[in-house]
């Protein structure tokens, strides 16, 4: 696997009027070649900030820290102009909404085609005919007599696939798709996530995923990096994360899922709230939430390689603990013994 | 929100025509539009359609009544009202428009700037707009007629000057809608430079406030050049002009009332169709109501 995309202990901090926000803190990644990625946390734990970080569209109030490498290139030491090359034809974004991410006044086909124009320099024709042969890609029907119709005469799953079928214009190494599918109802998703495996498939994209539904994650994801409160916790392998999550935060997020083997009875809840960022904990930021809760979580916990395929922050693995010189924990609790998280 | 496919087959035929009028601001605004084009028309048509010359004075018809050749009447120095309101809406329409595509041109880029750059620009740039804004603006007019002289070229440059700010500012604030929705983001993703963002997305989607505000302030304009005019500050006689003939019909209302009312229905007639097409235009352009 090479790797396309390397982060480095990136950290984004937003400037407010009180203070900093720290959205992001030290988040290393390595993304490979025809991967997809899903990244899950709650909402408001930087998945987002940092897939703008990656695209180069945060606000000018944020501070991006680290190093960000795409094909071993620096992102944060190029130039805005060179950027703004970069995105839509290397790297290239979906967004949540389907509903407003398509200009109203222009028709569809030709928001596909003014991505293909401004990264190739092609005919109108030209760019037509790609934009079409892109709708039909993604399953328009009837893409020409569809092209010149604006977005409130497609319904959501179609307009959404419209956003795709713009964002895979000019073939990107990196597609970010944040929240593709939420906005969606259940069928349109499950159609929504084959079309992007199927592309992902067929064009070699490497994809980062980003979604709060672990379900989601599931079902198109190779590895899974999860995230929560600005720090990346737990990277793994799709099976793996699902069958034996190691990180306390993890763990609690798959037994608040609702699932066949637990029917009838209530979902646990993750008691506590989420730390303010504008003032966060110094060390691991679930230990306020964490029933396993020890001393040394008052410092951040390094994201170390547990094993040659997972990745895990916590201070709970030996792994980590290593790093500190720490011996392991002596009852380490197993993966599958059921915890007790917080309060219920 | 979509209808279904096989409902839209039979509505694609009588769509365009629709779209078209509700574009142009339903039948309100079509009502607008045809009087307005109307006015355009006689305004031009003035030399073929006056049965007589504006500024002929026939000694023997002072004040005279209307007749059937002259159906207005005449005013105290015996002209024919008719011909004279019709020559009246080529200076009237002439400021109106002239007046509002200047404001537009310049409080356009101000307004689009402000807005979608932000931050500093924008709260320096508005400052500056409410500074023009505090003045009142016949006063505004008046303290440049001063300066440069009455006539109504000067008349339509003080109503521009009048107008930018309002221009700027409707601009703006529908620039700071647009700037925030997500297909703006998503055109940066794809990689459009803000140049192309701006003229591309932000401009066709932003316009149409900007668009009912520049009818409304048409219908204003003709009445603030009629009020200068009639103060003796815009239009000079012999030139006519709707405001200059109420001036000179105000001696004579109780004996000659044809010589007032007549360019008085004049004004209401081309006020009252540039608001009914910024009225349309607002429902059509402006559903939440920025313009307001």
């Amino acid at each position: 696997m090479t790797a396309l995309v390397e982060l480095q202990d990136v950290s984004v901090d937003y400037a407010g009027h009180g203070g900093s926000v720290s959205a992001v803190q030290n988040v290393s990644l390595t993304l490979g070649e025809n991967e997809t990625f899903g990244l899950v946390g709650e909402s408001g734990c930087g998945k987002t900030t940092l897939s703008m970080a990656l695209m180069g569209l945060l606000p000018a109030s944020a501070r991006v820290t680290g190093q960000l490498l795409f094909r071993g290139q620096d992102l944060l030491a190029m130039s805005e102009a060179e950027r703004r090359q970069q995105r839509g034809d290397e790297l290239s974004m979906v967004f949540q909404d389907p509903a407003t991410s398509l200009d109203p006044t222009f028709g569809i086909g030709y928001q596909v085609a003014e991505t293909v124009r401004a990264h190739r320099r092609v005919s109108r024709g030209e760019s037509k005919a790609r934009a079409l042969a892109l709708l039909r890609e993604v399953g328009i029907p009837a893409a020409e007599s569809r092209y010149a119709d604006p977005p409130h005469r497609l319904s959501g799953g179609m307009r959404q696939r419209v956003v795709m079928a713009a964002a895979l214009a000019n073939d990107p190494s990196l597609l970010l798709a944040d929240e593709p599918t939420t906005a969606l109802d259940v069928t349109i998703q499950a159609q929504v996530l084959d079309l992007l495996a199927e592309l992902q498939r067929k064009h070699g994209t490497t994809i980062l995923l980003i979604a709060h539904d672990l379900g989601v994650v599931a079902q198109i994801c190779d590895r899974v990096g999860v995230m929560y409160a600005g720090q990346l916790v737990e990277v793994a392998p799709v099976a793996e994360l699902f069958a034996a999550p190691r990180h306390p935060y993890t763990r609690a997020l798959l037994e608040a899922l609702p699932s066949r083997g637990r029917r009838g009875r209530s979902l646990r809840v993750i008691g506590g709230q989420v730390p303010d960022l504008s003032d966060p904990p110094s060390g691991c930021r679930f230990a306020d939430r964490c029933p396993h809760r020890m001393d040394v979580c008052a410092t951040v916990p390094p994201l170390v390689d547990s094993d040659s395929r997972r990745r895990i922050a916590c201070w709970l693995d030996p792994a980590t603990r290593a790093t500190a010189g720490l011996p392991p924990v002596p009852a380490a609790p197993t993966p599958d013994a059921p915890i007790a998280v917080g309060p219920s | 929100m979509t209808a279904h496919p096989v409902a839209e087959v039979g509505k694609a035929a009588r769509a365009p025509r629709r779209r078209l009028r509700t574009r142009l601001g339903g039948r309100e605004g079509l009502a607008g539009w045809t009087i307005v084009f109307i006015l355009i028309a006689v305004a031009i048509l003035a030399p073929i359609l006056a049965p007589h010359s504006p500024e002929a004075i026939d000694g023997n018809r002072i004040l005279a009544a209307p007749t059937a050749t002259h159906p207005f009447g005449s005013d105290d120095l015996g002209r024919d009202v008719l011909s004279r309101v019709l020559y009246a809406y080529r200076v009237s329409l002439g400021i109106a428009v002239g007046s509002v595509l200047l404001a537009m041109a310049v409080g356009l880029p101000i307004g689009v700037f402000a807005g979608y750059v932000g931050g500093w620009t924008d709260l320096i740039l508005m400052r500056l707009i409410d500074l023009l804004l505090s003045f009142p603006a016949l006063l505004l007019a008046i303290s440049l007629i001063a300066i440069l002289g009455p006539g109504s070229l000067v008349a339509l440059l003080a109503i521009a000057i009048i107008y930018v700010p309002i221009m700027a500012r409707v601009v703006r604030s529908s620039v700071l809608v647009v700037r925030g929705q997500a297909y703006v983001r998503g055109a940066r993703a794809r990689g459009a430079s803000h140049l192309s963002i701006v003229r591309g997305h932000v401009l066709p989607n932003a316009i149409g406030p900007a668009l009912v505000q520049a009818s409304v302030l048409m219908a204003f304009a003709i009445v603030i050049e009629a009020a200068l005019s009639f103060l003796g500050l815009g239009s000079q006689p012999p030139t006519p002009e709707l405001g200059l003939m109420l001036a000179d019909g105000n001696n004579y209302l109780t004996q000659a009332p044809w010589v007032e009312i007549f360019p008085g229905l004049g004004i209401a007639i081309s006020v009252l169709a540039f608001n009914l097409i910024g009225d349309g235009l607002r429902r059509s352009f402006d559903p939440n109501g920025i313009t307001r």
